[in-house]
């Protein structure tokens, strides 16, 4: 599998230069310049680092924001001390990292975690130990399906739902074939709820699920074909998007479908990678909004990474959702008396959380004390234009009936989306 | 359009990479008796600085040039440096030593190339004609027309001529090989080089054909591994048509809606009914005693 979304950092900087704007302070915290010498505040990050892909950009982001916290007054005076851990994609090494940070370091949360096993494997653990996860990038079920994590980030299904939900309003698709990973929790998990929105619409939808190993994409393409669909969703990591997308190109597909994509082919390396045969063709979801924004959180989250990043961390959607996990985390800890901030203490404050607003976000993030979170249902479409994106749609609600239990929850809690 | 005819005419176009990668394995194999299981690894070496060449600016004969002379570069340097000290061992002991140099090698790539989509494109892509319904670019063809033609002459070159016989001596008893005045260094360092090169060139073509990521590229010598069983190792015309028969049989898959999600699984079923065949009534050991 490959990485999810990668923005570089070099979109960025070309933005802000077209803006002509110099890079704003970053501001975080208590934004008083003096440098936290406290007792530290133990916080963990489980990412997949290594293995099919880096997925460690939330990570990075957290890591980027505590930084500014840290030099910026801490949390009342106490530093942040951020453990980032690598489960390799591999679910022993998940289950060893997240006993080693919930048991052994004795963290009080998680924060900017980006993983493809950590959640699934964790869940149980999480919820055992009283601790909270307010992840980043979610690519499986688990994280949305389980009462201790969070995430900013919509996840495979609402992405590829608002995809499709997009395709069929605005270009009239009737048959959608959803090209995905064969993993039941991401991509399938995805597919076949777009396949359940296609239904209740009266229209039809079909999934092609692929091995990540496979190096056969031709045959992928000719089930595309076989299909009879009107119009392709890719759902898929940008990598392998890319070779399934250049052998469309060599069959020259282009004018027989429509094309869409979930939040990976979001990414500025894409327009570069694909090349200008898809230029005004594919139109991709991204369950944040654009990265070169000008809102404050936008505006923030650049300047932040430009200051306390490493310069080749990713500048992308799941970096957003990991600086927001980080923001919305200090903001409800600073809330604490700093001498009674335990992980009994820090849970109770994240379940608080209710109606943050950003403009990274189409809805509040709010947490609360319910079975399941999923704050982030709605999302954007941006099309492939030369050399980048250009937004295509105003935020939109995704729907779909897996919602439902979330929509009661957000009811019950008084929240308005 | 008939659709076993794409069907087919695709998993040629796989099966032909398959079968490339497979042949040099079973070259370097004939010669040396060591299964390199950094083949792969040398390929995405090669692979991604003919990429990092192309976003230089360099002249698209040297991206052609730079994976084949990069693949032969670091094979020689293994089978130079390395190799011999390991000649006495046993073969699985070799073929490990060849594995923790693709573990190296790819953990030198994910350091340099942080992992993000790219694509090879070669102007080869670009070109391409109508077969049984299915566009065949240039570089398929080319990587088609070049399993083919080492297929032949790699054949002909370890049975007919006298380096030929003096690899395979070699490969059979080393030490025999050197009493009998084979001259064992260099004769291997030209297997090594030869297979090096071929390595490099595959990876091109599979980083363009396939997917230009490292792991990817250096994990496909698994498959290609499984058609060299098919030809137990010596027999290049087998390794050869194994590749293309597995190609095919992994791209009819698609069409048996059940298997379809796991036609990545083919090359190890094939080559696993195959040994499962050929040691019937035999005790398989990781030597060549049995």
């Amino acid at each position: 599998m490959k990485k999810i979304a990668v923005y570089s950092a070099s979109l960025v900087g070309a933005f802000m230069m077209m803006t002509g704007g110099a890079m704003a302070a970053p501001s975080c915290g208590l934004s008083n310049g003096q440098k936290a010498n406290g007792e530290p505040i133990k916080v963990g990050a489980i990412v997949g680092q290594t293995g099919p892909d880096d997925f460690s950009s939330s990570g990075d982001a957290a890591q980027a924001f505590f930084k500014c916290i840290n030099a910026n007054g801490g949390v009342n005076g106490r530093p942040i001390e951020f453990t980032m851990e690598d489960d390799q994609w591999n679910p022993e090494v998940a289950a060893q990292v997240g006993n080693k940070l919930v048991k052994d370091v004795g963290v009080v949360a998680l924060v900017g975690s980006g993983s493809f096993v950590d959640m699934a494997v964790n869940a149980k653990l999480y919820a055992d130990e009283g601790v909270m996860s307010m992840a980043g990038a979610c690519a499986i079920s688990d994280c949305y399906e389980s009462s201790n994590i969070v995430t900013a980030a919509g996840g495979p299904l609402i992405s590829s739902v608002g995809a499709a939900q997009w395709a069929v309003a605005h270009q009239g698709a009737k048959n959608i074939v959803c090209v995905t990973t064969n993993i039941p929790t991401s991509g399938i998990y995805g597919c076949s709820w777009m396949q359940k929105f296609m239904e209740n619409k009266g229209l039809e939808a079909s999934i092609i699920p692929l091995d990540p190993a496979s190096a056969d994409m031709n045959s992928a393409v000719l089930e595309t074909i076989a299909s009879g669909a009107d119009t392709v969703l890719v759902n898929m990591p940008g990598g392998m998007a890319a070779a399934f997308l250049k052998v469309a190109e060599e069959q020259d597909l282009r004018d027989n479908f429509k094309w869409i994509s979930s939040t990976p082919l979001y990414d500025a390396d894409i327009p570069a990678a694909l090349g200008k045969y898809w230029t005004g063709v594919l139109t991709v979801n991204a369950e944040l909004n654009p990265i070169d924004g000008t809102g404050p959180d936008t505006t923030n989250w650049r300047a932040i990474m430009e200051t306390y990043a490493n310069e080749g961390d990713p500048r992308d959607t799941f970096s957003q959702a990991g600086y927001l996990a980080a923001k919305y985390f200090v903001e409800a800890v600073l809330k604490l008396d700093p001498a009674d901030i335990n992980r009994a203490s820090v849970t109770k404050a994240i379940q608080a959380i209710s109606g943050k607003t950003s403009d990274m976000m189409c809805g509040p993030y709010y947490v609360g004390l319910a079975d399941r979170h999923l704050p982030n249902h709605a999302n954007i479409m941006m099309q492939l234009v030369d050399g980048g994106f250009k937004q295509v749609s105003e935020c939109t609600q995704v729907d779909t009936e897996y919602l439902a239990p979330y929509l009661a929850i957000e009811k019950e809690m008084g929240i308005s989306n | 359009m008939n659709i076993y005819g794409l069907f087919i005419a695709s998993g040629l176009a796989v099966g032909a990479l398959y079968a490339l990668g497979g042949v040099g394995l079973v070259l370097l194999n004939r010669a040396t008796g060591i299964l390199n299981f950094a083949y792969g690894a040398l390929g995405a070496l090669g692979a991604m600085l003919a990429w990092q060449a192309m976003q230089w600016g360099a002249p698209e004969p040297l991206v052609w040039l730079l994976p084949i002379f990069v693949g032969a570069f670091f094979s020689l340097a293994f089978g130079r440096y390395i190799a011999p000290h390991l000649s006495q061992r046993e073969p699985v002991v070799k073929a490990v030593a060849t594995l923790g140099f693709a573990i190296v090698i790819l953990g030198f790539m994910n350091l340099i190339w942080i992992d993000t989509p790219r694509k090879l494109s070669l102007t080869t892509d670009t070109i391409s004609l109508n077969f049984a319904g299915l566009r065949v670019t240039l570089t398929r063809l080319i990587a088609f027309g070049l399993a083919l033609t080492v297929a032949l002459s790699m054949g002909v070159f370890l049975a007919r001529t006298r380096t030929g016989l003096m690899m395979r001596s070699i490969a059979a008893d080393r030490d025999v090989a050197a009493l009998l005045g084979t001259p064992i260094r260099r004769v291997e360092t030209l297997a090594w080089g030869l297979s090096g090169a071929l390595a490099g060139f595959t990876g091109l073509l599979f980083g363009s054909l396939v997917r230009l990521d490292p792991a990817t590229l250096t994990f496909l010598v698994i498959p290609m591994i499984a058609t060299t069983v098919v030809g137990r190792l010596q027999s290049i015309p087998i390794t050869f048509v194994a590749g293309l028969v597995i190609g095919v049989i992994e791209s009819l898959m698609t069409l048996y809606k059940p298997l379809a999600p796991f036609r990545a699984m083919t090359p190890f079923v094939v080559a696993i009914i195959t040994l499962m065949w050929l040691q019937r009534g035999r005790l398989l050991t990781f030597a060549n005693e049995d």
